[in-house]
């Protein structure tokens, strides 16, 4: 409890929208990777790795995430670069609006068996495939079942049918 | 689920259920009317889930109101009802304000709901907020004993084909049907309709039981979100209805009230445009505007009102400071036929209210103390301007402990009924007014024509609130604790003018012997009864709620409310609605689900009250729900069970419906999702 105290106070003092915010999102993050599934993945991975290059949405998301497992693989949150060394070693990867920019300006070969989801107009078009938008102050999610299918991913229908699914 | 106690866990706690994140606001300044973090708002606040509504296997919202602790939810028969929270509840006079996303539904004539048209599908409700006593009196008129705000679920929560149908003891049929879908990739949709038929009560009191109801109501949600920072809502419903009635009413020289069964018409609809948008990460705006038309019809009353509001609210945060400002108008449209038990004064017909409310949250200490100002101040056309001021005190303990304290002022307006209209009621007898009596039955028995008027001397209530509240969130459990001490002034009360002087010629003639002319001049007097405002009431009384949620299989809860009432009243008068009283209230509940598809949810409620004339009665509801099939599921709906054939509500002297026996029904329902 005393440990946590100082990290609570922290949390306190910058604990305005952008933090509920992502904090959600890496909820979601966390639904979608627990109700999906990487078929072309090695069974045994001995770490699942949401990565973002937001530094900002990885400290919230690796306060929320924090002793999660998916499948009783542990996951670990990953500050990377947008270079396919670094994109190898996710499964999931966020790009935020604030680093929209360099996720479009840098030149990626069509990563397989990584979920993309971003938060952006049109990201889905972009190369993502799922988008986070807010309706009535809540959040709610676009996917594309087809393009996660062709990252070697496939979503169950529990949580597909909570997001408004984009036909090609 | 949780319903009452949901502490506002630090994020490393937060609740990963896909269910709960999609529940979430993403910014704390967008709670537009409604509680943010039930757990630390600083009044006696209880939500009701969806959960609890759907497992209640509830057929319309009053039925769902009786869940809530602390609510008291009287049924006069098969289609009216009484509700309030921290008084006496009547047909006509709540003190609550009621609301769907925001409208509110208050009619400046009556001051009343009418519940038993309030149409709502309930299987698209989100939540049901409701507040005890004076903590929602920023958000609207006539909220001073409390706030019922129903909350419906955005349309993209809601696409898919939803279809349910019941009968059983007392319902022919009731059947919903819903579709909703994607409006493009920017918005979605909800088409809803539904068809009830319900039967009369077995058992009435004087006369026999006519309640029946035949309803038909349809709406639509249109939700749009072109853009992260905007959205926007459309919604509207339109009901009618057909529903019977035992009523009582002065039509003739008897000066008596005669009894009638006969049914009422009513066509009730709204519509409300809503959009929302955020300025900031930090600040919010929104501007609601809403139309509501009721019409009614029956053999001695004809009704038409409707009102037009608008409504603009704006929230944000600077450092420590949480800022709420708001302006609303209100435009009210009265049309009331006059019919020969009531007559208005004139002059009413249009009404209008205006004002504006402003609420600052300060944190005094990080994470611990916070301390809330606010007032609304209003105008209106009966009273001019009156002004509600709060203040609020919400200390968090530990993450999992808080307390908090309350001392507001509110005040309510008199309806256009009290202020401008004249009843004609039940006649007294010569001898229950005059100083003497004449020993001729003919004379001392003669019903005096006898009348309640309301009149522009009622002034405003004045009550002023003071509230204590605790909760804690432990494990398992969660405790919710509230007291409060309500001191009313200016109180609605009946002063009895039996204008002594009027019966002197009569005793005149009578000593003379001309019986028969006293006997005309006695057709010729009046009684009246006149609404003062020279009553003081104080209540006093607190709720306690324990939750326990050992699983996700299992939850229960435990309630009690506490009320007592305490007039204080000038000579000659007496109370228009309640007298001195004490309501208690017991509550247990148990959701479990069995086995995969199965479900028994029960509620128990003791009502222990000396408030409505009627005995205690303890009752019973019990629903089993099985979902055979990944589409289809069945329930068993049993409601007031080992409560008898019992009356609920017997203070008929305040109204004019002549209530039923209320007995145990057993319902059927099949729903299917697709």
């Amino acid at each position: 409890m005393v440990l946590m105290l100082p990290f609570l106070l922290m949390l306190s003092q910058n604990a305005h929208a952008i933090d509920t915010e992502y904090a959600l999102k890496a909820g979601f993050l966390y639904n979608f990777a627990r109700y999906s599934e990487w078929t072309n993945s090695p069974t045994t991975l001995s770490r699942f790795s949401l990565c973002s290059p937001d530094s900002n949405f990885i400290d919230v998301a690796s306060t929320v995430l924090k002793n999660r497992a998916v499948n009783n693989t542990p996951i670990t949150t990953l500050t990377v670069s947008l270079t396919e060394t670094d994109l190898n070693q996710c499964q999931v990867l966020f790009i935020t609006s604030g680093t929209l920019t360099l996720w479009n300006n840098a030149s990626l070969n069509e990563l397989k068996n990584v979920m993309i989801v971003g938060e952006t107009e049109d990201f889905i078009a972009q190369g993502g495939q799922i988008r986070f938008f807010l309706s009535g102050g809540k959040v709610r999610f676009e996917v594309s079942p087809e393009k996660l299918l062709s990252a070697n991913i496939t979503m169950s229908s529990k949580v597909l049918r909570l997001g408004r699914v984009m036909e090609q | 689920m949780t319903p009452c106690v949901i502490a506002q866990e630090p994020l490393s706690n937060l609740d990963l259920d896909l269910d709960s994140l999609m529940a979430m606001d993403v910014q704390v300044t967008s709670a537009m009317k409604r509680a943010q973090s039930a757990f630390d708002t600083a009044s006696s606040i209880y939500v009701l889930t969806k959960e609890q509504i759907t497992r209640s296997g509830a057929t319309s919202i009053p039925e769902a109101l009786k869940m809530v602790p602390g609510l008291a939810v009287r049924q006069l028969d098969n289609n009216q009802w009484a509700i309030t929270s921290r008084g006496v509840a009547s047909r006509f006079s709540a003190k609550l304000l009621v609301m769907i996303d925001g409208q509110s539904f208050y009619t400046p004539k009556f001051a009343a709901v009418y519940w038993e048209t309030l149409n709502v599908p309930l299987y698209d409700i989100e939540r049901i907020e409701v507040i005890r006593g004076q903590g929602g009196l920023l958000w609207g008129s006539n909220a001073n004993n409390g706030v019922i705000n129903i909350i419906t679920k955005n349309s993209i929560d809601t696409r898919g084909l939803h279809a349910d149908i019941s009968s059983g003891s007392q319902i022919n049929h009731d059947a919903n049907l819903r579709y909703g879908g994607d409006l493009g990739n920017k918005g979605s949709f909800r088409v809803y309709g539904h068809v009830r038929d319900g039967d009369e009560s077995d058992k009435g009191i004087h006369l026999e039981p006519a309640d029946f109801t035949e309803q038909h109501s349809a709406g639509a949600r249109f939700d749009f979100t072109p853009s992260d920072e905007w959205s926007g809502l459309v919604q509207g419903n339109i009901t009618e209805s057909t529903l019977g009635q035992n009523f009582r009413g002065v039509i003739d020289e008897t000066n008596r009230n005669v009894s009638f069964s006969g049914h009422l018409d009513r066509t009730d609809s709204r519509i409300m445009a809503r959009i929302e948008n955020r300025i900031s990460d930090d600040a919010n705006q929104m501007l609601q505007t809403s139309w509501l038309k009721q019409s009614g019809s029956q053999t001695f009353l004809q009704e038409d009102f409707s009102s037009f509001d608008v409504d603009y609210q704006m929230n944000f945060l600077y450092g420590d400071l949480k800022f709420d400002w708001g302006l609303n108008y209100r435009y009210n449209d009265i049309l009331f036929a006059e019919s020969s038990f009531v007559r208005s004064d004139g002059g009413y017909n249009t009404l209008e209210q205006y004002g504006a409310l402003v609420q600052a949250q300060y944190t005094l200490i990080d994470n611990e103390l916070d301390v809330i100002l606010g007032a609304k101040i209003e105008h209106n056309d009966l009273t001019g301007w009156e002004n509600q001021p709060l203040a609020r005190l919400v200390w968090k303990l530990q993450p999992n402990q808080v307390l908090w304290t309350s001392i507001s002022k509110s005040v309510r307006v008199p309806s256009l009924i009290e202020f401008n209209d004249d009843f004609t009621i039940d006649g007294q007898r010569v001898e229950e007014v005059s100083p003497i009596t004449t020993g001729i039955d003919m004379i001392d028995k003669y019903y005096i024509k006898t009348y309640l008027n309301g009149n522009n001397n009622v002034k405003s209530e004045e009550s002023v609130s003071y509230e204590l509240g605790y909760r804690l969130s432990q494990g398992h459990w969660g405790l919710d604790v509230s007291l409060y001490h309500t001191e009313v002034s200016d109180v609605l009360a009946v002063e009895v003018d039996a204008n002594a002087e009027q019966f002197l010629p009569i005793f005149a003639l009578l000593q003379q012997g001309e019986i028969a002319l006293a006997m005309q001049s006695l057709t010729t007097t009046s009684i009246n009864f006149d609404l003062v405002s020279n009553a003081e009431v104080t209540t006093n009384g607190g709720d306690i709620i324990l939750t326990w949620q050992p699983s996700d299989i299992f939850n229960a809860e435990l309630g009690y409310s506490y009320n007592t009432f305490d007039d204080n009243l000038a000579e000659n008068t007496f109370r228009a609605i309640g007298y001195d009283s004490t309501s208690r209230q017991l509550f247990a509940k148990s959701d479990i689900k069995i086995f995969e598809q199965h479900r028994l949810y029960a509620l128990i409620r003791v009502e222990n009250s000396d408030a409505y004339n009627v005995d205690n009665y303890t009752a019973l509801d019990l629903t089993w729900q099985w979902a055979f099939h990944k589409n289809w599921s069945a329930a068993v709906i049993g409601k007031n069970l080992f409560a008898g054939s019992h009356i609920e509500y017997n203070n008929t002297r305040e109204t004019y419906t002549i209530p039923n026996y209320i007995d145990e029904s057993v319902t059927f329902k099949l729903t299917a999702k697709f």
